[in-house]
């Protein structure tokens, strides 16, 4: 049963509804047009900012970048040279889509551009294009535009309702969008980024291309609803459109409503800008960017989830108390006007929203029980080879030597692990074993060496291809996505493997991982409500899911008890069991003369010993790293 | 003759903005809070200057005496909010944002938009000049050079030769490991918070000098102040007051070789080839220091 088909009938339902209320809306008198319109316009840049900033966690303050390319593609175009508005539009976006594109290939090649370094460079950008649009005379040179009122079809007139009309195009534009983000590998390879960027990379998300795809749609909605409503404008000017307005709008908007929710954005463009239309009304215009500049403060301070989060905990009440307020001063007409009956219900909504007292919390925690019985389903793939079977060789490192900063991490080690081997990785702190689990997965490149995976050189791929070819890593601390659940946390792991699939696919497919580590009754909780040990079995899972022909176990038994460790080790075997090679990093040697079939002792950046554990254990040199020079041989 | 005179005039301006980068690089490196607000002090400690010189006769450069504690006060303020919060980095940036915006708005309705500046019977400073060999240059430039250059080693020479210096550098590399052993990270904090403020007030008042004022004044300056701190170095000082000069002599070249439009242009293609290949800023400190 595919369960993924529900996402694009809810979409056509929500337009089925959404377009009879606008158009009932059309027929409202031209005050309240006005005000859907802004609600409409700031619905459309908040959810493009959303799409990058919210979804992504990469903080732009750049909107006023794109938008204002919109505004002047369409002052230029149109209004100077009188070019089809209609087709201005789309090349407001186009335009404001290569500005974003242009921004995204510097900044997100960039390692050393953190998510708090990119913030900024996106400060700056709205503020050299005001520079160059002010100074150059073909754009704008200082004097303003003159944008006049569009050719529009008589069906629509008078203005106001024809500038609606295309401002809720641009708004669906963008919600529709955002919507279908949020269920579709579009959408999860940016929450992946968002929690751990490195993580989603090595699980196989080409984080580089859907952080470009995220910054393009910001940039391409922004443009169009810029040149949308310069069209409303009529006179354009560089300290009215490259201002601070459109960057602290968005922000507020989309942190009030919720940043992981596609309609955040939408809910608090409604609040904002009812609020600021009342402010407006009371004549606080001057107050206007205080109160916003308070209410993001405390907004960040005490709830950084935003509206949307409170709503779903109790949606009903939350509903009855919007719907009894608007319905109850709208019958007695004594008080006010809409927008104020508009102004109440939605206070009423988010005091009902914020009322102390438990609501449904997202998810209870279950009960682990690690179904150690179900083991022997995994196929034991080595028994039913022939007796005449030679191991080709997984992955064969070359002379392989890192350094940071002069300081010498591996000088030139160099292994191989053969099909169905169960290599353990020892050494002691500091010998190197971690470094060469991060260039094996590609997560740091080798300063000299090669690596070949199935015959293949890996050094120069990013990680995600070679997640892709097969190998996948765990973490010493387990990193996993925390705002995902374990089951979706293995899911994404499936979504981008080799062979890309759907959410529901994925989830459907998660059960199988689930079970092989023991996770399944904690399969809906988030990772933080779990111990270490399952956190660690998660890790296990989600490398799993990858359906890797290697894996990379860094240290995943650090500290647990003996307990769990027998458990861990029961499915360390299980996952052997199924085909897979794998190298195991491990501090306690308990655990590695049990499972490895092969160890490599590493000291210093060198390779010291090779062998069977037994062996390899007792070599007096692998004593001395480990023990120092005094000690002598366990067994003496 | 006049491209060299315009970049060592360049220079002299850019010991002010390292003066206006190295708070907010030490915040940033030591505490992890990207603080905005900054940029509000220095703006507020401009306006105070031309309020108290212009309404009490005092001497523009004798207003840091009453601003700097004041500004001392609102940061340690600032900082104690963020201590006590827990606040992240990036939330830090998005939360001195929303302050920055209120403080704007309110120098706005307090002051209005117009250009504020002292007239020169307030502040002779803004007529003179000094001529060294074939150049001349204002006061008030050299003034925030003095001013610039001398807080900034000073700032250094606290850094490096104090308990309390190592004890914020120790913490600005290993915050837990810091506090294990004994370093009591909130009140240094404060205090590191509440210079950098004092450091605002020194510097709005050295802008308001030589400069007219404006609410939007901040954002002209955020552009040049954050290369200079990426430039040199998140957390290095004295990378700050050499970046600061070398972005302002850049400046200064390319406005008059080309145009003044273009000098932001040269200043963030710097910053962008600065992040591919020196990530560390350009003066990194030596290594095992």
């Amino acid at each position: 049963m595919r369960k993924r088909s529900w996402v694009a009938p809810t979409a056509v339902a929500l337009g089925l509804v959404a377009t009879p209320v606008l158009w009932e809306i059309t027929r409202f008198p031209v005050f309240y047009l006005v005000f859907v319109s802004g609600i409409l316009f700031w619905a459309a840049q908040a959810t493009s900012w959303n799409i990058l900033s919210g979804y992504s966690g990469y903080f732009s303050f750049g909107q006023g970048a794109f938008f204002g390319v919109g505004v002047y593609t369409m002052a230029v175009l149109f209004g100077r040279h009188g070019w089809n508005w209609l087709f201005v539009v789309l090349l407001g976006g186009v335009a404001a889509m290569l500005l974003a594109a242009g921004i995204g290939a510097i900044a997100f090649r960039l390692r050393s551009l953190r998510g708090e370094i990119f913030a900024l460079l996106t400060l700056a950008v709205p503020f050299i294009l005001a520079a160059v649009v002010r100074l150059v005379d073909v754009i704008d040179g200082g004097q303003g535009i003159v944008v006049p009122v569009p050719a529009f079809p008589e069906a629509v007139a008078p203005f106001q309702r024809f500038y609606f009309v295309i401002s809720a195009v641009v708004a669906l534009l963008a919600l529709t969008a955002a919507y279908l983000m949020q269920n579709n590998r579009y959408g999860w390879a940016l929450f992946a980024v968002r929690d751990d960027e490195d993580v989603a990379e090595g699980l196989g998300v080409p984080t580089f291309f859907h952080k470009m795809i995220a910054i393009g749609i910001n940039g391409l909605i922004g443009g169009m609803s810029g040149a949308v409503v310069a069209l409303n404008l009529g006179f354009v000017s560089v300290e009215g459109t490259f201002n601070l307005r459109v960057p602290l709008f968005v922000i507020v908007m989309s942190v009030l409503g919720g940043r992981n929710h596609w309609a955040g954005p939408l809910v608090g463009a409604v609040y904002i800008h009812t609020l600021q239309n009342r402010l407006a009304d009371a004549g606080f215009d001057g107050w206007s960017l205080i109160v916003l500049g308070t209410v993001l403060v405390l907004l960040m301070i005490l709830a950084p989830d935003g509206l949307m989060s409170r709503f779903s905990r109790r949606p009903w009440q939350v509903s009855a108390a919007f719907v009894l307020v608007l319905a109850g001063l709208a019958m007695f007409g004594t008080w006010g006007e809409p927008v104020d009956w508009l102004a109440a219900a939605l206070a009423a909504a988010a005091i009902v929203a914020f009322l102390p007292g438990r609501g449904v919390s997202p998810a209870q925690r279950g009960v682990s029980s690690v179904g150690l019985g179900e083991s022997r389903a995994f196929g034991e793939a080595m028994k039913t080879r022939g007796e005449n079977w030679t191991p080709e060789p997984v992955v064969t490192a070359t002379d392989v030597a890192k350094s940071f900063g002069g300081v010498d991490a591996l000088r030139g080690v160099s292994i191989t692990v053969h099909e169905g081997e169960l290599v353990g990785l020892v050494g002691p702190n500091g010998s190197g074993k971690t470094t060469l689990v991060n260039l094996l997965s590609g997560a740091l490149r080798p300063t000299s060496g090669s690596i070949r995976l199935a015959g293949a050189e890996i050094v120069r791929l990013p990680p995600h291809q070679i997640a892709h070819l097969g190998i996948a890593r765990t973490y010493q601390i387990p990193r996993p996505f925390s705002s995902l659940t374990v089951r979706d946390n293995i899911a994404v792991a499936i979504m981008f493997g080799r062979e890309p699939k759907s959410l529901a696919e994925s989830r459907a497919e998660a059960e199988e991982f689930l079970m092989l580590v023991g996770l399944t009754d904690l399969a809906d909780v988030r990772p933080e409500q779990v111990n270490l040990h399952e956190r660690q079995l998660l890790e296990m899972a989600r490398a799993m899911a990858t359906r890797p022909s290697l894996l990379l176990l860094d240290e995943a038994l650090a500290g647990l008890n003996p307990v769990e460790i027998d458990n861990a080790v029961a499915v360390v075997r299980r996952i052997h069991g199924s085909g897979v090679s794998i190298v195991l990093v491990e501090h306690l040697l308990r655990v590695v003369i049990q499972l490895a079939t092969r160890v490599i002792v590493l000291d210093q950046g060198r390779q010291l010993a090779e062998g069977t554990a037994d062996v390899v254990l007792r070599d007096p040199a692998v004593v001395t790293a480990y023990m120092g020079k005094e000690s002598h041989a366990p067994g003496d | 003759m006049t491209e060299l005179q315009a970049s060592i005039f360049g220079a002299l301006t850019g010991s002010l903005f390292a003066l206006m980068a190295v708070g907010l690089s030490m915040l940033w490196g030591f505490l992890k809070i990207i603080n905005l607000a900054h940029f509000a002090m220095i703006l507020l400690g401009g306006y105070l200057t031309v309020d108290l010189a212009s309404r009490l006769g005092m001497s523009p450069v004798a207003t840091i005496l009453i601003t700097a504690p004041l500004m001392f006060l609102i940061g340690a303020l600032v900082q104690a909010g963020f201590d006590r919060f827990g606040v992240s980095e990036l939330n830090s940036l998005l939360i001195s944002y929303g302050l920055l915006i209120v403080t704007v708005q309110i120098v706005t309705n307090v002051w209005t938009a117009d250009f504020q500046r002292m007239s020169p019977d307030i502040n002779p400073l803004s007529l003179q000049s000094v001529a060294i060999g074939p150049f001349v240059f204002p006061m008030p430039t050299l003034l925030a050079a003095g001013f610039g250059t001398v807080l900034v080693f000073g700032a250094h020479l606290v850094l490096e030769r104090t308990y309390a210096g190592r004890a914020l550098q120790a913490f600005g590399q290993d915050r837990q490991i810091a506090s294990a052993f004994g370093i009591d990270h909130r009140t240094l904090g404060l205090v590191l918070a509440g210079t950098a403020g004092a450091s605002a007030a020194i510097a709005g008042m050295l802008f308001a000098v030589g400069e007219p004022l404006t609410p939007d004044s901040p954002f002209e300056w955020i552009g040049r102040v954050f290369a200079i701190v990426i430039l040199g170095g998140i957390g290095n000082v004295t990378g700050t007051l050499y970046a600061g000069v070398l972005v302002g002599a850049i400046s200064g070249l390319v406005s008059v070789l080309w145009s003044p439009s273009a000098a932001p242009l040269a200043v963030f293609s710097l910053v962008v080839l600065a992040l591919v290949f020196r990530p560390n800023g350009l003066f990194p400190r030596k290594a095992g220091h």
